[in-house]
C-alpha cells in the first residue's frame, strides 16, 4: 500500500512537470493575446509527430529532436498568428474561439492525412529503464522512476525557468508582458503590437511542441491526442491563476496530484468529470486561482 | 417630518486594506434632493454601488423605507423602487432608444403586471419627457453623449422609482446642456421622486439640492444646506479650494 | 418644461451602420419579404417527400433540418444572451439517452419519450446552469465544454451502465408503422422522421419569435449588452440566463431524441461528440446570431457546404480525405470575413466586396 501511494506521488510529481510545460504555452497566449487557443492541443500533437518522424526515419534520439520541434512549431505559430489570428484579434471572444477551433480541425486533419490515424509511439532503447526507489528487499518491489519521465520532468523545469528569465529580464520579454497588460500603453512606448503578438503565440507554440516531443516518448499517441491536453491546460491555468508562471507550476502540481489519486480510486473512469468539477469549484470560490488575478 | 426613504448606518466598503467607504451614516427624506460631493476617489460612487448592492457591502446596514435591504440582491432593490444612473453611461448599445427605456419599464418598480406593450408605451412617455422623443428608433450607440445621458436617465425613470441616484449626470455637458439637465432634475423632483445626486458641478448642486453631504476618503466630512457646506472650512480645504471660497464670498460662484 | 432637443451633429456617424436587429427575422427591416420567402420554402419542404426523391436526399435534408434546430437552440443562450455555450452536445446526448432508455426499458411511445428526453436535458441545464452561468465569457465557454465532457463520461461510466449500457450503447426499436416492414417501412420511416424534423424547426422558430416579443427576450438582450446595467434595472439575471439555457437545452434534447429513434443506435462517443456543438454554433454564427431566422439559414448553408464537400467531386478531383480540412478552411474564412454572419449581407443596402474588407479592418490587430 505504501508503495502504491509512493508510486502515485512520484508519478504525480513527474507528470506535473510535463503538464506545466503543456499549460505554460497556453497560459501566455491567453494572458497576453487574451485568446483561448483551441489549437494548442494540435500544436502539442504536431510536436509529438515531429519527434516521431525524426526518430523513425532518421533514428534521431527523441530528446535531441526537441529543439527541432520547438523551432518548427515556433515558425508555424508565428505564421499562423501573423497571417490569420491577427486578423480577428479584436473580434469578440466567440469569433476567436471558433477561429482557433477551425485551425484545430485543419491541423488534425492534415496530420491524419500525412501520418494516418494509427496509434504511434516513440520507443528508444532506454525506454523502460529507470530507478527503483525504496526497494523492498523481500518482494523486490519499489517505486519506479523511469529515466525517460525523469528527464522529461527536468527538461520541463529547465524550459519553464528559461521562460521565466526571458519574460522577466529581457527587453522582448518585458515588451510581451507590457502588451499583455495594456496594449495601447505599450504601443505608446514603442512596442509594435503585431509582431509582439506573433512572438508570443510562437513561443506558446514552441513550448507546446516541446511538450509534444516529451509526451511522444512517454505514451502512445494519434492525431486526436490534443483534445485531452487542451482541457487540462485550461484547468491548470485557471487553478494556478492566469498571468503567473509560478501559478501554472503550482496548478500543475495540484492537478497532477488529483489526477493520479483519482486514477487509483474507484472514480477512475470519471477522471475528466472530477477535473471539471475541480474547475467549477475553483471558479466559484477562488476565481483568481492560487496565484493570479481574476480576469472576469 | 416626512418619511425617511433611505437610511444608512455605519456603511463601510473595504477593498483589501483600503476603506473606500468608511462608516457613513445618513438619512434621506421623501421628496428631498440630497447632493453628494467630494474629491475624486472620495467614495461617492462606491457608496451608491454598495447601497444598490452592485458591490457587496463590507459592514453596516442600509434601510429603505424602514425595511433593511442590506445585501438584498440588486434586482430586488431595484424593484423596490431604487434606480440609479451610471457615471460612465451604460446603454444597451444594440437596442434602440425605445427598447432601452422599455427594459426599465418592464422590470422596475412599476413593471409588475405590465405587459410588453404597456411597457413600450410607458417607455415612450418617459423618452418624450427627457427630450428623446424624436430619436426613439435610433440604435443607442448612435446617440451623442448628451443624448446618452438622457437615455440613461430615461431608463432609470421608466422604472418609476421612488429614489433616484444620479451619478455625475452633468459631466461632459456644456453650459446649455447643464441648464437643461438641471431643469429636468427639478421637474423629476417636483413629480415626487426623491433624489440623491453625486456631482462635481457646483452650480448644479447649489441650484438643485436642498441638502448636501460631503465625502472625503470614504468618510462623511460635512453635511448641511449647500450654503453651510460650501462655506465649511474643512470642505473648502479638502475639496473646493480657497479661490472658490473667495469667489463665493464675493458672490460670483 | 424640458423639451429641449439634444445637440445636433451626430459625431458618431462614422461608425458603420449596425445591421443585426434582434427582433427581426434576418436582422433587418424587410420582414414581409423574408416572411414570404419562408412561406414558399415551407411549402416546398412540405411537399418534397412526395416527389419520389432518393432516400439519400431525404436523409440529407433531415440532417440539415436537425442542424438548423440545434443552431437555433444555441441561439437562445449564445446569440440572444451573449453567453457562448460550447457544451450543448451534453443536452443532445441526454435527450438521446433519455429517449432511448424510455423506449427500450419502459416501452414508451416515441413522441412522449422524445419530449421527456428533452425535459431531462432541460432539468440538467437548470442544475448545471446555476453554478456555471455565474461565470462570464471565456470561462463560461470552457466550463460548458467541461460539462459536456463530464456528462459523456458519466453516461458511459460503469457505475451507470445498468441504466445506460455504458460504452456499448443502446439499440432502439425500429420504426414500424402498422403493417409495413422492410423497404416500405424504411421509406415510410424517412418521410416520418423528415416531417418530425420539420416540425421541430417550426417549433423552435416560433419559440424564438415569441421570445423576441416577450419580457424575457428583452431581458436577455439587455444582459448581453450590459449585465450590470440589466441588474440595476431590476432584471433577475440569474433566472433569465437559466431560462435561456433551459430553452436551449430543451430543443437540443429534442433533436437528440429524434436522432436516437432515427438511427436506432446510440453510442456515447457519438451523441456526446463535441463536433455537434461546434456545427451548431458555426451555423448560428454563419447565419447571424441574435436574429430569428439567421441560425436556420446558417444551418442550411453549412449543411449544404458540408455535404457538397463530402460527396461531390468538383473538377473531377476526389476531395475525400480533405473534405474536413476544407471545411476547417471554410470556417476560418467565414470567421475572418463575415464575423456577424450572413445576416450581415441582408442588412446592407449595397453589397460590395468592400464589406468583407471592412469586417476585417474592424477586427484586425
Amino acid at each position: 500500500m505504501g508503495i502504491l501511494i509512493g508510486q502515485s506521488l512520484v508519478n504525480a510529481v513527474l507528470l506535473s512537470g510535463m503538464l506545466a510545460l503543456v499549460a505554460l504555452g497556453f497560459s501566455i497566449v491567453w494572458g497576453v493575446l487574451k485568446i483561448i487557443n483551441l489549437a494548442h492541443g494540435s500544436f502539442i500533437m504536431l510536436g509529438a509527430y515531429v519527434t516521431f518522424t525524426l526518430f523513425s526515419l532518421y533514428h534521431v534520439d527523441p530528446f535531441l529532436t526537441i529543439p527541432v520541434s520547438m523551432l518548427a512549431l515556433f515558425l508555424l505559430g508565428y505564421l499562423i498568428q501573423t497571417y490569420i489570428v491577427n486578423w480577428v484579434i479584436r473580434a469578440p471572444l466567440l469569433v476567436t474561439f471558433l477561429l482557433t477551433f477551425g485551425l484545430d480541425i485543419i491541423l488534425i486533419n492534415l496530420a491524419l492525412f500525412v501520418w494516418q490515424g494509427d496509434v504511434r509511439s516513440v520507443s528508444p532503447a532506454y525506454a523502460g529503464t529507470g530507478l527503483t526507489l525504496f526497494r523492498d528487499p523481500v518482494t523486490s518491489q519499489g517505486v519506479q522512476v523511469p529515466y525517460v519521465r525523469l528527464a522529461a520532468f527536468a527538461i520541463s523545469l529547465v524550459l519553464a525557468g528559461l521562460l521565466y528569465l526571458f519574460m522577466s529580464y529581457t527587453k522582448l520579454g518585458r515588451a510581451i508582458q507590457a502588451t499583455g497588460q495594456d496594449k495601447d500603453a505599450a504601443q505608446l512606448t514603442g512596442v509594435r503590437v503585431a509582431p509582439t503578438y506573433a512572438l508570443t503565440f510562437a513561443i506558446g507554440a514552441a513550448l507546446a511542441g516541446a511538450a509534444g516531443s516529451l509526451i511522444s516518448v512517454m505514451q502512445p499517441f494519434d492525431p486526436n491526442m490534443g483534445g485531452g491536453y487542451r482541457l487540462r491546460a485550461f484547468i491548470i491555468v485557471v487553478l494556478g491563476g492566469l498571468g503567473s508562471i509560478p501559478g501554472v507550476i503550482l496548478g500543475s502540481v495540484l492537478f497532477a496530484l488529483v489526477d493520479v489519486l483519482v486514477g487509483i480510486s474507484p472514480l477512475a473512469p470519471l477522471k475528466d468529470g472530477v477535473a471539471f468539477a475541480m474547475l467549477v469549484l475553483v471558479l466559484i470560490f477562488r476565481p483568481t486561482g492560487i496565484a493570479g488575478k481574476a480576469f472576469y | 417630518m416626512s418619511e425617511v426613504i433611505l437610511a444608512t448606518v455605519s456603511v463601510s466598503k473595504h477593498f483589501g486594506g483600503l476603506a473606500a467607504v468608511d462608516r457613513v451614516d445618513m438619512t434621506l427624506h421623501r421628496g428631498e434632493v440630497l447632493g453628494v460631493i467630494g474629491p475624486n476617489g472620495a467614495g461617492k460612487t462606491t457608496f451608491v454601488n454598495v447601497i444598490t448592492n452592485l458591490l457587496p457591502i463590507t459592514s453596516g446596514q442600509v434601510y429603505y423605507k424602514g425595511k433593511e435591504i442590506t445585501s438584498w440582491p440588486a434586482h430586488l432593490i431595484a424593484r423596490l423602487g431604487v434606480a440609479r444612473t451610471f457615471q460612465v453611461v451604460k446603454p444597451f448599445k444594440r437596442m434602440t432608444v425605445r427598447e432601452n427605456a422599455t427594459v426599465g419599464a418592464m422590470y422596475g418598480a412599476g413593471g409588475r403586471g405590465r405587459s410588453a406593450a404597456q411597457a413600450i408605451r410607458k417607455a415612450e412617455e418617459v423618452l418624450e419627457f427627457v427630450g428623446l422623443g424624436d430619436q426613439m428608433d435610433k440604435q443607442a450607440d448612435q446617440l451623442t453623449l448628451a443624448g446618452l445621458k438622457r437615455l440613461e436617465l430615461a431608463k432609470a425613470l421608466a422604472m418609476e422609482p421612488e429614489l433616484l441616484c444620479l451619478d455625475e449626470v452633468m459631466a461632459g455637458l456644456n453650459l446649455r446642456e447643464t441648464e437643461a439637465a438641471m431643469d429636468l432634475v427639478r421637474e423629476i423632483n417636483r413629480r415626487g421622486v426623491t433624489l440623491l445626486i453625486i456631482e462635481h458641478v457646483m452650480k448644479a448642486i447649489v441650484g438643485v439640492c436642498q441638502r448636501v453631504m460631503v465625502l472625503h476618503y470614504g468618510q462623511k466630512l460635512a453635511e448641511g444646506t449647500p450654503q453651510e457646506v460650501l462655506n465649511h472650512p474643512l470642505v473648502i480645504e479638502a475639496y473646493l479650494g480657497q479661490k472658490f471660497a473667495r469667489r463665493q464670498a464675493m458672490g460670483k460662484a | 418644461m424640458s423639451n429641449l432637443k439634444p445637440e445636433t451633429p451626430n459625431l458618431q456617424s462614422k461608425k458603420p451602420m449596425p445591421v443585426t436587429r434582434w427582433d427581426r427575422l434576418l436582422g433587418t427591416r424587410r420582414n414581409a419579404v423574408y416572411l414570404g420567402a419562408c412561406a414558399v420554402v415551407l411549402v416546398v419542404l412540405l411537399i418534397l417527400p412526395h416527389m419520389s426523391l432518393s432516400g439519400f436526399v431525404l436523409t440529407s435534408l433531415t440532417t440539415a433540418l436537425l442542424l438548423a434546430v440545434r443552431a437555433q437552440a444555441w441561439n437562445f443562450i449564445g446569440g440572444y444572451t451573449g453567453y457562448a455555450a460550447f457544451g450543448n452536445v451534453a443536452f443532445y446526448g441526454l435527450g438521446a439517452y433519455g429517449t432511448a432508455i424510455l423506449m427500450t426499458k419502459l416501452h414508451w411511445p416515441f413522441f412522449l419519450a422524445m419530449l421527456v428526453g428533452g425535459l431531462v436535458a432541460t432539468v440538467y441545464a437548470v442544475i448545471v446552469g446555476l453554478p456555471v452561468l455565474r461565470m462570464r465569457g471565456q470561462y463560461f465557454a470552457i466550463a460548458t465544454l467541461g460539462v459536456a465532457e463530464a456528462t459523456r463520461e458519466l453516461v458511459s461510466s460503469p457505475q451507470l451502465s445498468r441504466l445506460t449500457a455504458g460504452p456499448t450503447g443502446i439499440n432502439l426499436p425500429f420504426f414500424r408503422p402498422a403493417g409495413l416492414s422492410g423497404a416500405a417501412a424504411a421509406e415510410a420511416g424517412s418521410i416520418f422522421f423528415y416531417y418530425v424534423a420539420m416540425g421541430l424547426v417550426v417549433l423552435v422558430v416560433l419559440a424564438t419569435w415569441w421570445l423576441t416579443r416577450s419580457k424575457l427576450g428583452y431581458s436577455l438582450v439587455a444582459i448581453r449588452e450590459d449585465e450590470d446595467a440589466a441588474k440595476m434595472l431590476g432584471i433577475n439575471t440569474t433566472w433569465a440566463k437559466v431560462a435561456a439555457f433551459a430553452l436551449s437545452a430543451f430543443f437540443t434534447g429534442l433533436v437528440g431524441g429524434h436522432y436516437a429513434y432515427w438511427r436506432t443506435f446510440i453510442l456515447p462517443e457519438e451523441v456526446f461528440n463535441v463536433r455537434y456543438t461546434l456545427e451548431g454554433i458555426l451555423s448560428a454564427v454563419l447565419g447571424g446570431p441574435g436574429t430569428i431566422l439567421g441560425p436556420v439559414v446558417g444551418g442550411g448553408i453549412y449543411d449544404a457546404v458540408s455535404t457538397f464537400l463530402t460527396f461531390s467531386k468538383p473538377f473531377g478531383i476526389d476531395l475525400g480525405q480533405f473534405h474536413v480540412t476544407i471545411l476547417g478552411v471554410f470556417i476560418v474564412m467565414v470567421i475572418v470575413f463575415l464575423p456577424r454572419g450572413v445576416a450581415d449581407f441582408f442588412g446592407r443596402r449595397k453589397l460590395s466586396w468592400g464589406m468583407f474588407l471592412e469586417n476585417v479592418r474592424q477586427n484586425r490587430v
